[in-house]
């Protein structure tokens, strides 16, 4: 099996890629190159940073073009600001758009009573039937450290965590997977997400 | 609902850990011992997050980092590094050795703009500020450079300055209680808790998991953290953490 972590300047695969290893016997790379991407089975795209130079980065490498197209028959799972760049748009920084693959915009946490960026262990309300909460317990923890959250996506299976208010916190469809929080850095339940996920079949 | 935390510190110095007391460090052995001692896939399964601290009296960041390297393979937790951070390039190379996040305490009293540059850079969420702190004639006196350069500075005018600066956490280390299992300062966490606009870690003194439930008691503690090596090896992390969740305390459960 060949997973392809996308590699576009942001993000810490260093994690990501150990907690992979740890759950699945596979062919592992970290890369840009648009053969390497549509020879993948699964692909990941990661990120810590900010939305609008996300999207600059994608841009500058082509990658728009070739992850729009090969979202399209291979399985795709955005983690954090990667999830966030499947989507339509960001106004962080100034309104920015995203790669449209899920029909929502981020916006960002507001409150004066609450901490923001929302940080550590919350829990996520799974909906059901779910392909990457599969055989984990109810109302899991998972690890959060993000400050912009989706409120609605359209024609997609969504799952919602509260913090301030109710936001999406994951979301998947036949191709198109998304967590707000980090599987790498949320101990078993993380593994074992990102095992369901490596192990589903589409 | 976001759940507070349990972490555990590592205290590093020129390539040993070391069980630290009032901030005299007692080297107790290299990886090997700590791997020995502490098997940390397992051990990471009962904490929410791993923080170490190079106290080196001279730093050699290179070397620190290929040290906690190989204690972290293969946790998947938080991990936050921090000691002797100077500039934005120590920052860069904790980062690439695998934290998440960074903690920083002496580059706030000696260049607060570099502080500055390296939040906006990374993000306060993955900027923590700590602070070391001694009881003085009946003030808080905050204290630079492992503990050995009284700044003179009260410990809640600093808090507001760290607040100001736009740190992401206050790890908020007792110097007096440090090492000494007598249990966390809990007046000044409460106060503190209460004057910080970010979560406070509380650190120094935790001997036993009655501490952790003392401290995780008051409302605006995110955190409880314990540097204590020999307090909680082997099984005592897990029958804490158990024994938390048992008495009610927000944790998250795995």
């Amino acid at each position: 099996m060949n997973v392809v972590i996308i590699d576009y300047g942001l993000g810490n695969v260093a994690s990501l890629s150990s907690a992979i290893k740890e759950v699945k016997n596979c062919n592992l790379i970290v890369s840009n190159s648009e053969q390497d991407i549509f020879q993948a089975d699964k692909l990941i795209l990661p990120g810590v940073g900010s939305f609008d130079q996300a999207m600059a980065n994608l841009r500058s490498l082509d990658l728009v073009r070739i992850i729009t197209s090969a979202a399209e028959s291979i399985p795709i799972l955005g983690i954090c600001l990667g999830m966030q760049i499947l989507c339509s748009s960001s106004t962080e920084g100034s309104l920015t758009k995203g790669l449209d693959l899920v029909a929502g915009e981020f916006n960002k946490f507001v409150s004066t009573e609450y901490t923001i960026p929302h940080i550590g262990f919350n829990q996520v309300d799974v909906s059901n039937p779910s392909i990457l909460f599969e055989d984990i317990s109810d109302n899991p923890d998972f690890y959060f450290v993000h400050s912009y959250r989706l409120h609605s996506a359209e024609n997609i299976l969504s799952h919602r965590t509260q913090y301030i208010d109710s936001f999406i916190s994951a979301f998947e469809s036949k191709y198109i997977f998304g967590t707000q929080f980090h599987p790498e850095l949320s101990q078993t339940n993380g593994s074992k997400l990102l095992q369901n996920f490596l192990d589903y079949d589409a | 609902m976001l759940r507070k935390r349990l972490i555990f510190v590592l205290i590093y110095s020129e390539g040993f850990f070391c069980q630290s007391r009032n901030f005299r460090l007692q080297k107790v052995g290299k990886v090997d011992w700590i791997i020995d001692n502490y098997k940390f896939s397992e051990v990471s399964k009962y904490i929410d997050e791993l923080i170490i601290l190079d106290a080196s009296p001279t730093k050699d960041i290179a070397r620190f980092c290929d040290d906690v390297q190989i204690i972290i393979e293969n946790i998947h937790i938080p991990k936050c590094f921090g000691g002797g951070i100077s500039s934005l390039g120590g920052v860069s190379k904790l980062f690439a050795a695998g934290a998440d996040k960074i903690s920083i305490n002496s580059l706030a009293f000696d260049d607060p703009r570099a502080c500055k540059e390296i939040i906006s850079q990374y993000g306060s969420q993955s900027i923590v500020a700590s602070i070391d702190y001694k009881s003085e004639d009946g003030h808080e006196i905050v204290y630079k450079s492992n503990g050995t350069i009284a700044t003179g500075i009260e410990l809640s005018q600093h808090v507001n300055f760290l607040n100001e600066i736009g740190f992401g956490e206050i790890l908020l280390n007792s110097m007096d209680r440090d090492g000494t299992g007598f249990g966390y300062d809990l007046d000044k966490i409460i106060s503190i808790s209460n004057l910080s606009t970010v979560p406070i870690i509380a650190l120094g003194g935790a001997g036993n998991k009655n501490h952790f439930h003392a401290g995780l008691l008051i409302e605006n503690v995110g955190a409880v953290a314990t540097a204590n090596l020999f307090n909680f090896m082997e099984d005592a992390l897990g029958i804490s953490r158990d024994y938390l969740l048992e008495e009610k305390i927000n944790l998250a459960k795995w």
